[in-house]
């Protein structure tokens, strides 16, 4: 009765509303409409969402009491009241209805003690919020009264939302900027779940949503003006985010609850469909037809998708045409394209599972954006699967022929892939699942015969009877079950079910037309991917864009349109690559390379072809990876128009071995050994192969390429060959490029090893690991030449002189040895070189005392060589040891320059000259018997002296004594000589013109010998000289002849002789050797004019640069009377000889004396300042001599030649501290 | 722990350098395409993000259909990516803080060139033990 007299009041007229600037407005008629609380209505909303959905709660909360007893009023009916009001935030108040008769005193008396109670109670001064209505006798005005009340609490609701609103306006706007809002802490996750992928959308959208709220507010609140102008802000606002109507789709479909025909178009901007506002009407007042469960049943099949193709196809092109380019910011722009972009690509998903369920599932690329999108996208939920149509046998028929025609498309390269899936489960299951009338027993049934490409099993013939049981069926009609079906659709029924359900439910004229046939459906798809695309790469989102790309190139292929789609499989490919996604190149690289293949674009494909090859091992199997290589191979033989070099760095990797790396001396070849990796599936013969080697310390230069001739097989994995090397300079290197070919095909490689990162620009940061692989070392000495022997050698027979080749850290492998003997050496020929290894030991081996025996413990190693034009070719294994090489060698003549040249070459030359010592076997001296001159004597032979003749060949002016051949008594011969040993032989000769009687003799003492051991002859000549002959010099000097053998052994640093002649100990046959030495005999000092003495050195002796003085004293023996002729008798020329070796001399070498003629005047003090200029020696002092006066007149004291001993200098003590 | 995880390490030039299926429900031979798919698309949306944005953790940043991307952006910009089902967002960065560790431990091994593919099984073994306590 009471919501009857209040509905009689409404609409309320004249209502004043305060606007969104508090101002009031006169509302001419508002609409309201009275609900109880228990209204299923008000329960329906989660807490969370209300305050978004505010709009949609009531006004204020009318409390209806009637109470006819104080007590019951105090006990029961006001603490309920003060609990509802409490808890509500609404507005609220009271109407107490007064259920007393007004003929009844008693009644009407309580009750107005209760409403006065009431009043007491809940009104305030302020706020008058109780009002009574007597039901039996109604004041007049009661109504007034009640709708004023009314309005203000509508007014105060509206005042309250409007600050709420813009409170929310505010903070989503701020919360926009920031980024990781995120807009599903807004909304209910169920909203999330179901719209996640379009997050970005909503998150765009969310402001736009709450100020939609407020306008729908006002719209509600009939403040018309006021909701114009929101909506107004509304329209601003899409513009300005570029997401127009973006928020009415996801608001609209959410709630989506049209019905009527042509609600599943989005018909947002056209004017004669119904406006959005009214659907959300529609939704908000009807929900409770449809109940809380969306009961689907009610909806026409995929409602939902195609309502959603509907809105994005509508938005697209209302936004399009408001858009023009440079209007908005970049960034705004940026986003509008990438909103554009998602409802495209929300659009193309939704339109594939339209097509999918008509059956032109084959047509979907099966690629991972399209089964992404669609394998976790559910199906769509009808209560009923649409069920197939009476008489559309002929379409299933159509259906199964083409399911039947339907041939998987076969990859490229015999690839085989399982398909990837477009579908969320098996279609099949889903819509015969969901098809009521069918148990789940059947389910197992439906698998077995689950049709398939080849699969023509399921019998044609039941399809009349089953469709006539549900002829009188219509598929829209959803409940009816009683002709139901036993057997389960097949795949074709289905599609064509679907066909016919979709019919019914796209009202769009355009849409349904490209679902009506499969090219039209491929030609949207292909608009809509075009589209989503486009707008992707206009904004950031490049890989969106790409990606879409891509499944255009899917449909220019499958439609044989290579160019095209070559094309923009290769900007996908470039992405993915440039990425390294493997997974998803290696979808999309066989597809490129069939382009390219039917193109003929050789030089792509065989790119491709490698790129296939050189992606992880696990993404194809071996037999298509060999599918790949032969490809490669075989272009590669096959006559190219444009050969094209090829870059393999992924497929041959190289690097130097492992271990150290190869050094070589400079200019010395080497072998470089080299690891390639080979990524080929199967052995793969490289024609040629170079690599280049770059200097490290010398980047001038360009790389030099070593070569390899021959053709090389590459076996799967890990390859070592070897390259030749020529020399090279000095440095260290690395390997540079690998170049080579495969048939007619370049091909180049730079990457140095395996499993590091692809070569792009950015990794030029790392230091790419170069490791050198090659030094070559400076120039330096690699073997050292030095004479094997240190003692002197025996003139005139063969001797062996030995060569210590030693390599310095150097292989001499295939050395050869130039000997070129000096002038007076000759190479004994006729006998082989040896040559041994070389033992420290056996340099100790000088000592004597050792026996021979012992002097050749390396013997067996000796190995013989033959010289062959000079040149010795050194064994192999003495390539890395020190060896000595014997040489026989003679030295042909006496007094000879000796040495012996020899020459290396082992590719390069070492020009080394030896110097050989040669000795003769005697050292002669002469000692003048009565004088008794002691000179020193040497003699460097260790082995016995068997001496046969001995003769003197006197120089001119002496002569023999006796008989005259000058020859010892023949009794005397042979004469052994042992070694430590002194002989003399006495000649007797006597001047010649005197006929002196000269006596000969011959001794042989023993004496030891000093310091170095060094047994020796001593050959003494005690002449005694009586006379002297100037007249005739013909023969300057005396030859002593000496006929002798040796024997004994030789060992001492020397090779032991192998060849018998050469040491021939006992063979006395052997041809006797002659001993010659010069001697020259000095006619005596007949008569003494003059007299030059050597004063004597100080006696702290002489020291290496400290200044002496030396003094000589000259005296005239007698005076000069016959030679008087010259003017300067008293001046006599003097001149000191000195060893500029040993003396440095301060003041005049050459000069005159002044010497009167006078017997017995002397000169003492011709003195010279003089200076030792070299270390500890013994060493001849200089000498005066008298060069204008006969030697034959001059006395010198000493005599004969001397020796002073020169101290080393004395050391230096200026930085010495004294301890 | 979640049903779906797919882990994965991006450098900084985009390249993934470690791949995990550490869900619980056995991987689906088309999963990987799909899940590699979609935590490549999503590299855009990350790329929109990380310059604006000076948090680390970038919560469900994308979504497809159930799945949900969450990144962990680092200073060097690698990414760890996590594609997932799960909505335990503390577990979930607990997760990316471990790997983080994990991977800067692997940065420190001279052996390893940065930026190059992750081959290291004790790291794997830890990323999915990881996982195991943690998604």
């Amino acid at each position: 009765m009471v919501k009857k007299g209040f509905e009689e009041r409404l609409p309320f007229k004249r209502a004043f509303l305060n606007n969104k600037t508090r101002n009031p407005v006169l509302v001419e008629e508002l609409p309201a409409e009275f609900i109880l609380t228990t209204d299923a209505r008000l329960r329906s909303r989660f807490p969370q969402e209300q305050s978004l959905f505010w709009f949609r709660e009531p006004y204020a909360t009318i409390v209806l009491v009637t109470c006819e007893d104080l007590d019951e009023f105090k006990n029961i009916l006001k603490p309920r009241l003060k609990l509802i009001v409490q808890n509500d935030e609404r507005e609220w108040f009271i109407v107490f209805v007064s259920k007393a008769p007004a003929h009844n005193d008693q009644a009407t008396k309580m009750a107005k003690k209760v409403y006065a109670k009431l009043e007491v109670d809940f009104s305030s001064k302020k706020r008058e919020r109780c009002c009574k209505l007597d039901i039996n006798a109604p004041e007049a005005n009661f109504w007034d009264d009640l709708e004023t009340k009314i309005m203000e609490c509508i007014r105060n609701t509206l005042d309250r939302r409007i600050q709420f609103y813009e409170e929310e306006i505010r903070k989503l706007s701020e919360q926009r900027f920031m980024p990781v809002w995120n807009f599903c802490n807004f909304f209910h996750p169920e909203e999330v779940k179901r719209y996640g992928w379009y997050i970005p959308l909503y998150y765009a959208a969310a402001n736009l949503m709450v100020e939609e709220s407020l306008a729908f507010m006002f719209e509600i609140a009939h403040l018309h003006e006021d909701a114009l102008r929101e909506y107004d802000e509304l329209e601003l606002c899409y513009l300005e985010t570029g997401a127009q109507r973006v928020c009415q789709y996801g608001w609209k479909a959410r709630e989506f609850g049209g019905v009527e025909q042509g609600d599943d178009q989005a018909t947002l901007l056209e004017p004669a469909r119904k406006p959005l506002t009214q659907i959300v009407h529609d939704d908000s007042f009807r929900e409770f037809e449809f109940g809380s469960i969306y009961l689907p049943s009610m909806l026409p099949f995929c409602m939902r998708e195609v309502w959603v193709i509907t809105a994005c196809l509508a938005l697209i092109d209302a936004t399009a045409s408001h858009y023009k380019d440079g209007l908005a910011a970049p960034d705004v722009e940026k986003e509008f394209y990438r909103v554009q972009g998602e409802i495209y690509t929300l659009c193309r998903t939704k339109f594939m599972r339209l097509g999918y369920l008509i059956g032109y599932g084959s047509d979907i690329e099966r690629s991972p954006v399209n089964s992404a999108s669609l394998s976790m996208l559910p199906w769509p939920k009808p209560a009923v699967w649409p069920s197939l149509p009476s008489n559309a046998s002929s379409e299933v028929l159509a259906k199964e022929k083409m399911i039947l025609q339907d041939s998987p498309r076969h990859k490229h390269f015999g690839i085989q892939r399982k398909p990837l899936p477009l579908e969320p489960s098996v279609l099949l299951r889903e819509a015969n699942r969901r098809r009521a009338s069918l148990s789940a027993g059947n389910m197992s049934e439906l698998f077995d015969g689950r049709p398939n490409a080849n699969d023509s099993s399921g019998p044609l013939s039941p399809l009349p009877k089953v469709n006539s049981v549900s002829m009188s069926r219509t598929f829209s009609s959803p409940g009816n079950f009683e002709g139901s079906i036993d057997r389960p659709m097949r795949l074709a029924e289905i599609y064509v079910a679907a066909e016919h359900a979709l019919r019914n439910t796209i009202s769009d004229v355009k849409l349904w037309e490209s679902l009506s046939s499969i090219e039209k459906f491929e030609q949207k798809y292909l608009d809509l991917s075009k589209g989503a695309a486009n707008n992707y790469h206009r904004s950031w989102w490049k890989r969106h864009g790409v990606v879409l790309d891509g499944e255009i190139a899917a449909v220019y292929h499958k439609h044989e349109n290579y160019d095209f789609a070559a094309n923009l499989y290769e900007k996908v490919c470039a992405l993915y690559a440039g990425e390294g996604w493997e997974n998803l190149l290696a979808e999309v690289l066989p597809n490129l390379a069939e382009c390219q293949k039917i193109q003929n674009d050789q030089a792509g494909y065989l790119s491709s072809c490698v790129r296939l090859l050189s992606l992880d091992k696990g993404l194809f199997l071996t037999k298509e990876r060999q599918a790949f290589q032969s490809e490669v191979v075989r272009l590669a033989h096959s006559e190219m128009e444009h050969p094209v070099p090829l870059d393999v760095s992924s497929l041959i990797t190289f690097s130097g071995n492992q271990g150290p790396l190869l050094e070589l001396c400079d200019g010395d070849p080497g072998t470089l050994s080299v690891t390639l990796w080979s990524e080929f599936p199967d052995d793969i013969t490289l024609e040629s192969l170079s690599l280049t080697l770059t200097a490290t310390n010398n980047t001038d230069e360009g790389a030099k390429a070593i070569k390899s001739t021959e053709a090389i097989v590459l076996r799967p994995g890990r390859n070592i060959i070897t390259l030749p090397l020529p020399p090279q300079k000095p440095g260290s290197y690395v390997l540079g490029v690998l170049t080579g070919q495969i048939g007619q095909l370049r091909f180049r490689s730079h990457s140095f090893s395996k499993g590091g990162p692809a070569d792009s620009d950015d990794f030029l940061s790392y230091e790419k690991p170069t490791r050198p692989i090659l030094k070559v070392a400076n120039p330096r000495s690699l073997v050292d030449l030095a004479a094997a022997v240190s003692s002197a050698l025996l003139m005139n027979e063969s001797q062996w002189v030995g060569i210590i080749v030693r390599p310095l850290n150097y292989s001499l492998k295939g050395a050869v040895l130039h000997i070129d003997a000096g002038p007076g050496l000759r190479i004994e020929e006729r006998h082989h070189f040896e040559i041994e290894k070389h033992e420290v030991g056996t340099q100790n081996m000088t000592n004597l005392d050792n026996p021979p025996e012992n002097l050749s413990p390396v013997s067996t190693g000796v190995k013989q060589l033959t010289l062959e034009d000079g040149k010795i070719k050194l064994p192999d294994w003495t390539s890395n040891i020190t060896s000595v090489l014997w040489i026989p060698l003679r030295a042909v003549s006496d007094g000879l320059a000796k040495g012996t040249p020899a020459g290396f070459k082992c590719l390069r030359l070492l020009r080394r000259t030896i110097a050989v010592h040669f000795t003769d076997p005697f050292h002669v001296s002469i000692r003048v018997a009565d004088k008794c001159n002691d000179g020193t004597l040497l003699l460097q032979v260790k082995a016995s002296l068997a001496i046969y003749d001995a003769w003197l060949d006197l120089q001119d002016g002496f002569a023999h004594a006796g008989k005259g051949d000058g020859r010892p008594a023949s009794s005397f011969f042979p004469l052994i000589v042992s070694p430590k040993s002194k002989a003399g032989i006495l000649f007797s000769i006597y001047l010649a013109e005197a006929s002196a009687k000269v006596r000969f003799s011959l001794f042989v003492l023993y004496e030891s010998v000093f310091v170095e051991r060094q047994a020796g002859l001593k050959f003494v000549f005690p002449i005694h000289l009586t006379s002297a002959d100037e007249a005739k010099e013909l023969q300057p000097v005396s030859i002593l002849n000496i006929k002798y053998t040796i024997s004994g052994s030789r060992n001492l640093g020397a090779h032991t002789p192998v060849a018998e002649e050469l040491t021939g100990p006992d063979n006395v046959k052997a041809e006797h050797l002659t001993f010659r030495s010069e001697l020259v005999l000095q006619r005596p000092v007949l008569d003494p004019c003059l007299a030059v003495g050597f004063l004597s050195l100080p006696s702290s002796g002489l020291r290496v640069g400290q200044l002496v003085t030396m003094k000589w004293r000259v005296e005239r023996l007698k005076a000069l009377e016959e030679k008087v002729a010259s003017d300067n008798l008293d001046e006599v020329l003097y001149e000191v000889n000195i060893n500029p070796e040993n003396w440095m001399i301060a003041g005049r070498k050459r000069g005159y004396v002044s010497l009167s003629t006078k017997q017995g005047m002397r000169f003492e003090d011709r003195d010279l300042n003089i200076m030792p200029a070299s270390g500890c020696r013994i060493c001849p002092p200089p000498q005066l001599g008298l060069p204008n006066v006969d030697e034959a007149n001059i006395s010198c004291n000493p005599p004969g030649p001397h020796l002073v001993c020169v101290l080393p200098p004395p050391l230096s003590s200026s930085y010495c501290v004294p301890a | 722990m979640a049903n779906t995880a797919c882990f994965m390490i991006v450098s900084k030039n985009d390249i993934p350098i470690y791949e995990a299926e550490v869900g619980t429900v056995p991987k689906k031979e088309d999963a990987a395409h799909q899940h590699q798919f979609i935590l490549h698309a999503a590299l855009d949306i990350v790329q929109d993000m990380a310059w604006t944005t000076s948090a680390m953790f970038l919560k469900a940043i994308d979504r497809f259909n159930d799945l949900v991307v969450s990144v962990y952006i680092k200073v060097i910009h690698t990414r760890l990516m996590l594609l997932h089902d799960s909505r335990n967002d503390d577990g979930i960065k607990s997760f990316f803080q471990e790997v983080h560790e994990l991977y800067i431990k692997t940065l420190l091994n001279p052996l390893y060139l940065p930026g190059s593919r992750i081959t290291s099984s004790h790291f794997d073994t830890k990323v999915r033990a990881l996982a195991r306590k943690y998604l």
